[in-house]
């Protein structure tokens, strides 16, 4: 057991650090937000060059090579800084199911420009019904011809309005709820029959409420095998859970941080805020949710990236102790900046949004409870 | 002691569902118009506009079972829109402490809904610690008037308000809560810059008032020279008890199962799935206590008078409810929870997340809940603190 990183790993969290100091104040991340496309290009392309598009995918497909502990340590710091590039959306989710379910051809065709950046991926996967289950899927892929027919809607998908392809859940075989029957497609963004109701998100991100009318693609569309899709799609859905997990403990850590020097600052009653015992204790209690959140983000995270059998299960208490600890921290770190912790201009508040958000995506803690005790 | 209500506050009861099923607000119809109608109507009943207002000011001089029986019918009726700052918090301050001329000419502004009001007390040097408060205010040579300079801030609607009410200091004695002043003046006027503060997710109800050089007669003054923490004081209970909120959770509750039982899970929903059920059970329970206490709280005031350090409990319990109701909205919502506002999801679940939001203030405004505690470890428990 280890807990160091390796040489390489250290570079990159260096480099992200640094990248997160210098560009990510609340000032310029406000700048980013509020314009369009609701990211900065500028950083996008800058990421690519740092490599960091290239993290997680196979050298053969022109990637690093690297596993969930890279994109752990880029998330953790993404997460100090409340980074909104579509990193997430385009390399962890869409390039992930590329990556375990692209043929080769498609691979060739697309990896080239999803680690470049000119290639962004959005991952359609959530429907109304369904909430937090994956396998619950409606929308609905006919074989026709030599290709498919794909109808339905789907949910909060992030970064649809900038992606150039979508991979979308679809069912093609099966009841609702089954595992089976369900086929990833990657679909042209720009396809005849995609309707699209974009709109910003409460923490500063940016979705799509994307509709499927009569989308025709090719057999070629296909990721993995027909019917077979549910695997891909957990997979990547537990990459999401990691990598947004790791974007919680980093607000978690500036949250508590803040608090904490927040508190030595203010004075009342003739003392700094930190005088007070219960505050003391509060912030005492904050810190070990933050460190506890941790631990499990670094098991998950390794057992994840070593195949282990007991991944799924510490993925699930991952996601349940980051919704619980995550919002217990969230909302103390504005209750003990009292007045100014409910301002958009500290920036505490903003960081209480995003691990509010973060709570009800990929399951939230109760459904991640669930199914661990299961 | 009985559990039942006797046949006079059935009667009531009667009376006001009658009242409130007759003079509600028919969609389409002129909403302004029909706020000035609403009052006139419950003035006519006999001070209902004024429910809390004691007898002699013209209110209905309720018992606590009648108070009760109002907050429980109202609170699944729509209200006319109204702000607490005239009638709830500085009308109680007017009639234990103004003077008659004083009376006269501020309550009948306020009882008709004329005048807006706001309230400044925080500063950005004095929140829990309210007695710090450095808004200066010096007496004219002649003792005809203030002026006042000084900076408040939190001040709700003050971008709407016709006139604050306004601790100033206009005495450093050592003893903080010396040398407070009580004023009242007007928002729009030469001297006051408000400024906008926008909350968690945008809003814009609290403000910053710069106040400079501004001119505040004598007449304007409550009570003494330096006497106003006593008054504020007083004050402060009622905003306290009424930010409970106790009635408006118990129907908030109720629409909060109506949703989660809107939401399906195969063949059951969202209230079937016990995590979910349990969160909403301990909720219910939580709420009937304090149902109670309040109950308890209101008979006690009735027989002794002031209102007791149960109010402190009130706000503590009653605020965090609120939270936990908000906050039970949002999961509900479930993955829409990002969505704040916009045409998707459920219909219930859109508010969710500015509710929440704004629930966060209410353990920090009225004084914070750590703040309360010790109001209440000191006063209820009777704890005196070796260390200060
Ligand atoms: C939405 C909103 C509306 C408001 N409207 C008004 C208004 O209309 N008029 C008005 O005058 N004010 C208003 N306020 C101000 C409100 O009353 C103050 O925010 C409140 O008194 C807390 O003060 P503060 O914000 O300075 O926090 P602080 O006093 O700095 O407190 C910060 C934290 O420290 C804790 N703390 C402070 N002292 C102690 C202690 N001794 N022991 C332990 N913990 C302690 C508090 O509980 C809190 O968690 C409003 C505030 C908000 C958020």
């Amino acid at each position: 057991m280890n807990f160091n990183y390796t040489d390489e790993q250290q570079l990159l969290s260096d480099s992200v650090e640094r990248f997160v100091a210098e560009n990510y104040d609340l000032e310029a991340r406000k700048k980013i937000v509020d314009g369009e496309p609701g990211f900065s290009r500028e950083h996008w392309r800058s990421m690519a060059e740092l490599g960091w598009l290239a993290l997680p995918f196979a050298e053969a497909d022109g990637g690093f090579g690297g596993t969930q502990v890279e994109t752990m340590i880029l998330m953790e710091s993404f997460g100090k800084g409340l980074v909104v590039e579509p990193y997430v959306a385009s390399i962890v989710l869409g390039g992930g199911a590329l990556r375990r379910g692209g043929s080769k051809a498609l691979k060739e065709k697309l990896m080239p420009g999803v680690i470049d950046g000119s290639v962004q991926l959005a991952f359609a996967y959530a429907e109304e019904q369904a909430r937090f289950d994956l396998e619950d899927v409606v929308t609905a892929a006919k074989a026709d011809g030599d290709g498919f027919v794909i109808n339905g809607a789907k949910s909060v998908v992030q970064n649809a309005a900038t992606a150039t392809h979508i991979v979308v859940s679809a069912r093609t075989s099966g009841g609702q709820v089954d595992t089976n029957g369900i086929t990833l497609f990657l679909v042209d963004a720009k396809a005849d029959g995609i309707e699209r109701y974009d709109y910003p998100t409460v923490d500063g991100l940016r979705a799509s409420e994307v509709k499927f009318k009569n989308v025709r693609v090719g057999k070629d569309a296909v990721l993995g095998d027909v019917g077979k899709g549910f695997e891909i799609l957990n997979a990547v859905a537990n990459d999401g859970i990691l990598a947004l997990s790791a974007e919680a403990v980093g607000a978690m850590e500036v949250l508590y941080k803040d608090t904490v020097a927040y508190t030595q600052e203010r004075q009342q009653f003739g003392h700094p805020l930190s005088d007070f015992q219960v505050l003391q204790h509060r912030m005492v209690e904050m810190f070990m949710e933050y460190e506890q959140c941790k631990s499990l983000l670094y098991r998950a995270t390794m057992e994840t990236a070593n195949d282990s059998p007991t991944a799924q299960r510490t993925i699930h208490a991952l996601k349940h102790l980051v919704g619980r600890a995550g919002i217990f921290v969230a909302e103390n770190a504005v209750q003990l900046h009292g007045g100014m912790g409910m301002t958009e201009e500290l920036r505490i508040g903003h960081y209480f949004k995003r691990i509010v958000v973060i709570d009800s995506v990929f399951g939230n803690t109760d459904h991640h409870l669930k199914k661990f005790a299961a | 002691m009985d559990i039942d209500l006797s046949p006079d506050d059935l009667k009531f009861r009667a009376e006001v569902r009658e009242f409130l099923s007759s003079s509600a607000y028919k969609p389409g119809a002129d909403y302004g118009k029909w706020r000035d109608e609403w009052f006139a109507k419950a003035k006519a009943k006999g001070g209902w506009d004024v429910p809390k207002w004691p007898k002699e000011f013209g209110g209905p001089g309720w018992t606590p079972t009648q108070h009760y029986i109002w907050e429980q019918e109202t609170a699944q009726a729509t209200l006319p829109w109204d702000m607490p700052f005239g009638i709830g918090m500085l009308a109680p301050i007017l009639m234990g402490y103004g003077s008659k001329e004083q009376q006269e000419r501020f309550l009948p502004d306020i009882r008709a809904r004329k005048v807006n009001w706001c309230q400044g007390y925080s500063e950005p040097g004095a929140g829990s610690d309210l007695a710090s408060l450095k808004t200066k205010a010096v007496l004219s040579e002649d003792g005809k008037y203030y002026t006042v300079n000084g900076t408040k801030i939190w001040t709700t609607a003050a971008h709407m308000a016709d006139w604050i009410f306004c601790l100033t200091r206009t005495q450093d004695t050592g003893v903080r809560q010396e040398g407070i002043t009580f004023l009242l003046f007007p928002m729009k006027q030469p001297g006051i810059e408000v400024k906008p503060i926008i909350t968690l997710g945008g809003a814009h109800s609290v403000n910053t008032v710069y106040i400079t050089d501004v001119k505040v007669p004598v007449e304007n003054r409550i009570g003494e020279e330096g006497k106003g923490w006593t008054y504020a004081k007083g004050l402060l209970q009622h905003e306290r008890t009424g930010l409970a909120g106790i009635s408006r959770s118990l129907v908030a509750l109720e629409k909060l199962k109506e949703h989660a039982a809107s939401v399906k899970r195969g063949n059951a929903t969202l209230m079937d799935e016990p995590a979910f059920r349990a969160k909403v059970a301990a909720l219910e329970v939580d709420l009937m206590a304090l149902e109670f206490t309040e109950l308890r709280s209101l008979a006690a005031a009735a027989k002794g008078g002031a209102l007791g350090p149960e109010s402190s409990i009130m706000k503590l319990k009653g605020t965090e409810i609120q939270q936990r109701i908000a906050k039970l909205t949002v999961e509900a919502g479930g993955i829409y929870a990002a969505g704040w506002g916009m045409p998707i999801g459920a219909k219930f679940a859109r508010g969710g997340m500015a509710s929440y939001l704004a629930s966060r203030a209410y353990t920090i405004y009225g004084g914070a809940s750590e703040v309360q505690k010790d109001v209440i470890a000191k006063n209820v428990l009777g704890i005196r603190s070796s260390q200060k």
